[in-house]
């Protein structure tokens, strides 16, 4: 776990920071031990997209009449009202688990939080699917164990599952892998993180 | 008759039961509150039974992954899974530790559980609570009491204080001896959610 916190510290690419809870305790705590009082957090916005608006037909329009709409709207290109949503990302370890655990939480720049459902319609499509198989154990709502408001949790007991073939490959091909940027660039996706290939590279020049 | 003021607080601190009934002119005719701003940002809003059903779960998996490394729980069915949050959600005692049971088992050849699911809670910080993992049985083979565990994980909790004002440890209202083995109090004390929760408390000033 030592060197874990070593190599969480280095993750520093982008727009990544440590915090750490600073809590008053009479005895010295050990490296390892530390990993659990800290965590890493990001946030991003999304922008709205421009699209263009595409006209409603009513049933007796004529086929005419709705050419010329669409030629109206191609002209004006107004964009769609959507609101920028503030993400913010807090990587956790689980002891239950032993694992790491992505939690995060969204909301729009005038403070209102997305609600669950919000969440979960934003899921890409090609997530979708599993995510419909059991949404509840997907993504759910819980108190953050740190600060205590609630925040979305990615579910960590799948994790082992998909992580152990990605630790064993770089061992028969001698290689080195960073555990935090792999398994980041498996779960982020699915909740809005996407991870720039610089990550893997920074990883792999590590040791 | 002893002062209302003693009596008032025995009655306050439980030491008295009661029943109160409010006299007519007591009672006020108030309209309720139009307007309740819930704060999404400090507390959880369980909109749905499925949202607390999900919630439970999670709690019992992470309970079961410190107990039995999510053995137990993964071999079990869904349905399984639904008659433990039935059992619970319509009070079936029967019914709820038909399944609860095989949590509580661990092998013949180990003494106890992995690692014991406990969450402390404390009025004297931030932070929500502690969570650490700690084993049922020392190295030697002895059991862990609750006084092993508050003094690893949490001892300024037993610790006494300037004037001798000691914490009150409770679970499920009621003060254990610290003396007990702690893989007896999470196989018979833990709540629903296989998890035991301890409060420390300040000894109520008289």
């Amino acid at each position: 776990m030592a060197t874990c916190a070593k190599r969480i510290c280095k993750l520093k690419t982008g727009l990544w920071r440590l915090a750490q809870d600073h809590l008053p305790t009479n005895r010295r705590v050990f490296p390892w031990r530390r990993l659990s009082l800290c965590w890493l957090s990001r946030t991003r916005r999304t922008w709205p997209e421009m699209t263009v608006t595409q006209p409603r037909f009513g049933p007796g329009d004529s086929k005419e009449a709705a050419e010329l709409a669409l030629d109206d709207a191609e002209a004006a290109e107004v964009p769609a009202v959507s609101p920028v949503i503030r993400y913010e990302y807090h990587v956790l370890y689980s002891c239950s688990f032993q694992v790491p655990v992505l939690y995060f939480r969204a909301s729009f720049l005038d403070g209102r939080p997305l609600t669950l459902e919000d969440i979960w319609e934003g899921v890409h499509e090609c997530y979708r699917t599993r995510l419909l198989q059991g949404p509840w154990d997907t993504i759910t709502q819980q108190e953050h164990p740190i600060l205590g408001q609630p925040f979305f949790v990615l579910h960590p007991c799948k994790t082992n599952e998909f992580m152990t073939p990605v630790l064993k490959n770089p061992q028969k091909i001698n290689r080195n892998i960073n555990y935090v940027t792999s398994w980041l660039s498996v779960v982020g996706p699915v909740v809005g993180l996407n991870l720039p290939l610089s990550y893997a590279q920074a990883a792999s020049q590590d040791m | 008759m002893t002062d209302d003021k003693d009596v008032l607080r025995d009655v306050w601190f439980g030491r008295i039961p009661t029943c109160f009934t409010l006299c007519q002119d007591e009672i006020t005719e108030r309209e309720a509150e139009p307007y309740y701003n819930f704060p999404e940002k400090d507390l959880l809003h369980c909109p749905s039974k499925d949202a607390i059903e999900a919630h439970f779960m999670s709690c019992m998996k992470e309970a079961d992954a410190l107990k039995h490394k999510s053995q137990v729980i993964n071999e079990m069915q869904k349905k399984d899974h639904k008659q433990l949050w039935m059992g619970l959600q319509n009070d079936r005692f029967d019914q709820f530790w038909a399944i609860n049971r095989k949590l509580m088992e661990y092998p013949a050849e180990e003494s106890g559980f992995r690692y014991i699911p406990f969450r402390i809670y404390q009025t004297t910080t931030e932070r929500p609570f502690i969570q650490k993992l700690f084993r049922p049985v020392a190295a030697d083979g002895q059991l862990h009491t609750l006084g092993d565990l508050l003094k690893e994980v949490c001892p300024s909790a037993i610790a006494p204080e300037d004037g001798g004002k000691k914490n009150q440890v409770m679970i499920h209202g009621i003060e254990p001896m610290l003396e007990t083995p702690l893989q007896w109090l999470s196989e018979h004390l833990s709540y629903p959610d296989n998890f035991l929760h301890i409060s420390i408390i300040p000894q109520p000033t008289d």
